[in-house]
């Protein structure tokens, strides 16, 4: 279970007053008190406008970012204490395909596993599974830098899901994918609810979350202004359709 | 295998994979620039060795018919134009006409012939340094002054002693390693600290602010590796590039100077040979290359720390071309300065104890307790950077500076 508590996180941002060494920087709440809990197997999306403080609060989840008010605990372990459990225990794909472009398929899957201390007769079957399963056997030993951007997005899956993690973290993983890389991510996100596993995506794509999530988070200016399941979502105007209602909720 | 050592294989495969790092680390210590400094001094040599065939031009004004003149005019390597005038002999000179002008003054030969001091005024331009005019034309104007010196005394009656009261016997004492020293000490210092510095600078900014635009560094801190693991991982990237530069650089001037003795030593003078032999030393070659070692992890580290804190590699490269002034001018300071002594204050300063230790190893005068200064001073260097470059890893808003 994810148990997001009281989360906030602040920056600074650069404003129109100059100082000595460029703008001067003033502190601004990118996440402000966000409370809300994932249950064990669900699939949930935190939507919002650009800036609204998905990303951040997906980092904060990950562990990549240090919270400056609150927690998040995941499995009860709190990413404040212990960070490297959390995120041992988590697969985190960015919304770019961010991999090394002189490694080979083969070569970056075994970097990540080596790197989360996984021998190679627990990640090796594990890899071959994911390979056939993307049908990726052809791909393995070319270079990271040739390959097309779907086959870039299968890697970052495969080397996301390598060590088996209890928890999965895609932040916009469709955005700028083509259509046949965006069905790879939704059969994607399809098997992992299948398999019993929990997982939080951010995205744009709101057909995508009404077929798959089960549970939605939405954030306004780093506030959450919505939290529940398809059908309470749903229930905010029956009038409307499901891209209407986020409309009107995030312009209000 | 520990964490940082799988970064550090991914990382080193990653860079080697990249023609630029071979090109950097092998192709141009070990090739380029010996290639280079031999076409230099082939080129400067040639230009040496055709000076001393080459006819000079001497543009005369003289009143009167001086016996010095038929001197010169003897000389097969000089052809001596007369000028009508002191302006025609300026002219020739100024306009490349003429290397060198003399313009004997209206009462020279009146002047010799009185026994006072006659006046000779020679034109020329310093800045052709492998001209050999000039001194060609002041032996001729020694020599001729010698005889008539000789022929006064002997008017007078008079030895050469008694205008010569003290004669200096000079003796060189300097050792051929000093030679060597005192000339090539400071220039391989400054050497292996640009090849410490191009050796680093691409793999720390490919593996610092190019992994941030690229997003991988997020990938990689989105595992559970921790800053530690991911400093030592990449700085040891970073410093085996550096030391494989430094290597190999060694390696280029070292190889084309033993097949140069081992095939080539009877066609060298005596002298370079000596100067060349005290290079080609074992220990020298030793005790710089400890030294270089935690340079190079100094050197990594730190601009490790500066190119992760970049935006981008733009930026970091930017950053880093500042920061390498400070590492060279400190090498700079003993080429322009060849006497100066290395002590306590000095041996504590990075780069420029290395520019004056090489030097003392070369020449055998070195002080291992100053050389162990320096090694120290380096490695606490070493720490404080490696301890910056932890601090800026751990930094989250350094690692998502954007």
């Amino acid at each position: 279970m994810i148990q997001v508590k009281n989360l906030s996180k602040q920056f600074k941002a650069p404003t129109e007053e100059k100082g000595l060494f460029g703008p001067k920087k003033k502190p601004f709440w990118a996440v402000k008190e966000l409370n809300f809990e994932i249950t064990k197997g669900s699939v949930a999306s935190i939507l919002g406008p650009n800036g609204c403080g998905k990303t951040t609060t997906l980092r904060m989840i990950a562990g990549m970012l240090t919270p400056s008010r609150g927690t998040v605990f995941v499995d009860s372990v709190d990413v404040r204490k212990d960070k490297q459990t959390v995120k041992s225990k988590i697969g985190y794909m960015t919304n770019n395909t961010s991999l090394y472009d002189r490694l080979s398929v083969i070569e970056t899957v075994k970097f990540f596993a080596e790197l989360n201390q996984i021998p190679s007769d627990v990640y090796m079957p594990r890899a071959e599974k994911l390979f056939d399963q993307l049908d990726m056997r052809k791909y393995l030993n070319k270079r990271i830098a040739d390959l097309s951007t779907g086959m870039k997005q299968k890697t970052s899956i495969v080397r996301t899901l390598i060590h088996d993690p209890d928890l999965i973290v895609l932040d916009e993983p469709t955005t700028g994918v083509d259509v046949t890389g965006q069905s790879v991510i939704v059969d994607l996100i399809k098997s992992i609810k299948d398999s019993g596993k929990t997982l939080i995506f951010s995205t744009h794509q709101l057909n995508e979350v009404r077929d798959i999530a089960d549970q939605i988070v939405v954030m306004k200016s780093g506030e959450k202004i919505f939290d529940g399941n398809n059908n309470e979502f749903q229930k905010l105007d029956t009038n409307k359709n499901f891209t209407e209602i986020f409309m009107e909720l995030v312009n209000e | 295998m520990n964490k940082w050592q799988v970064l550090l294989v991914k990382e080193i495969k990653h860079l080697f994979r990249d023609t630029k790092t071979i090109v950097q680390t092998v192709v141009v210590p070990t090739f380029i620039t010996p290639l280079l400094v031999g076409g230099i001094f082939w080129y400067v040599g040639s230009i040496a060795t055709e000076e001393t065939k080459k006819m000079y031009e001497v543009s005369v004004y003289s009143s009167s018919n001086s016996v010095l003149i038929d001197e010169l005019n003897k000389s097969d390597r000089l052809i001596v134009s007369q000028e009508d005038s002191v302006v025609s002999v300026i002219d020739a000179v100024t306009q490349d006409n003429s290397e060198i002008g003399l313009v004997f003054d209206e009462d020279f030969e009146e002047d010799l012939k009185f026994n006072t001091s006659a006046k000779l005024t020679i034109y020329s331009k310093d800045i052709d340094t492998f001209s050999q005019a000039q001194s060609l034309v002041l032996n001729i104007v020694d020599d001729y002054e010698e005889n008539i010196r000789t022929s006064r005394l002997e008017l007078l009656d008079l030895d050469e002693n008694y205008v010569n009261p003290i004669t200096i016997d000079e003796e060189d004492l300097t050792t051929e390693e000093e030679s060597a020293g005192s000339i090539f000490g400071a220039i391989l210092a400054l050497f292996f600290v640009m090849y410490v510095i191009s050796g680093s600078m691409y793999p720390a900014i490919d593996l610092g602010a190019g992994e941030k635009e690229r997003g991988t560094m997020e990938t990689l801190i989105s595992t559970n590796i921790s800053s530690v693991d991911i400093i030592i991982g990449k700085m040891l990237s970073v410093t085996s590039s550096a030391i494989l530069t430094a290597t190999f650089s060694m390696l280029g001037f070292a190889i084309p100077l033993i097949v140069i003795f081992m095939f080539y030593s009877d066609s060298i003078n005596e002298y370079l040979f000596g100067l060349l032999s005290a290079i080609v030393n074992p220990v020298a070659l030793l005790g710089v290359f400890v030294l270089i070692v935690p340079l190079s992890v100094f050197m990594g580290a730190f601009l490790l720390a500066i190119s992760v804190y970049a935006k981008t590699p733009k930026e970091a490269g930017l950053l880093l071309g500042n920061v390498l002034i400070v590492f060279i001018i400190p090498c700079y300071i003993p080429l322009i300065n060849p006497g100066l002594e290395l002590d306590f204050v000095g041996a504590l300063i990075p780069c420029y104890n290395l520019a004056l230790i090489t030097n003392n190893l070369i020449a055998g005068t070195v002080d291992w307790f100053l050389y162990s200064v320096a090694l120290i001073s380096t490695i606490i260097y070493c720490c404080v950077a490696i301890y910056i470059t932890y601090i800026m890893f751990d930094d989250e808003n350094v690692i998502f500076r954007s």
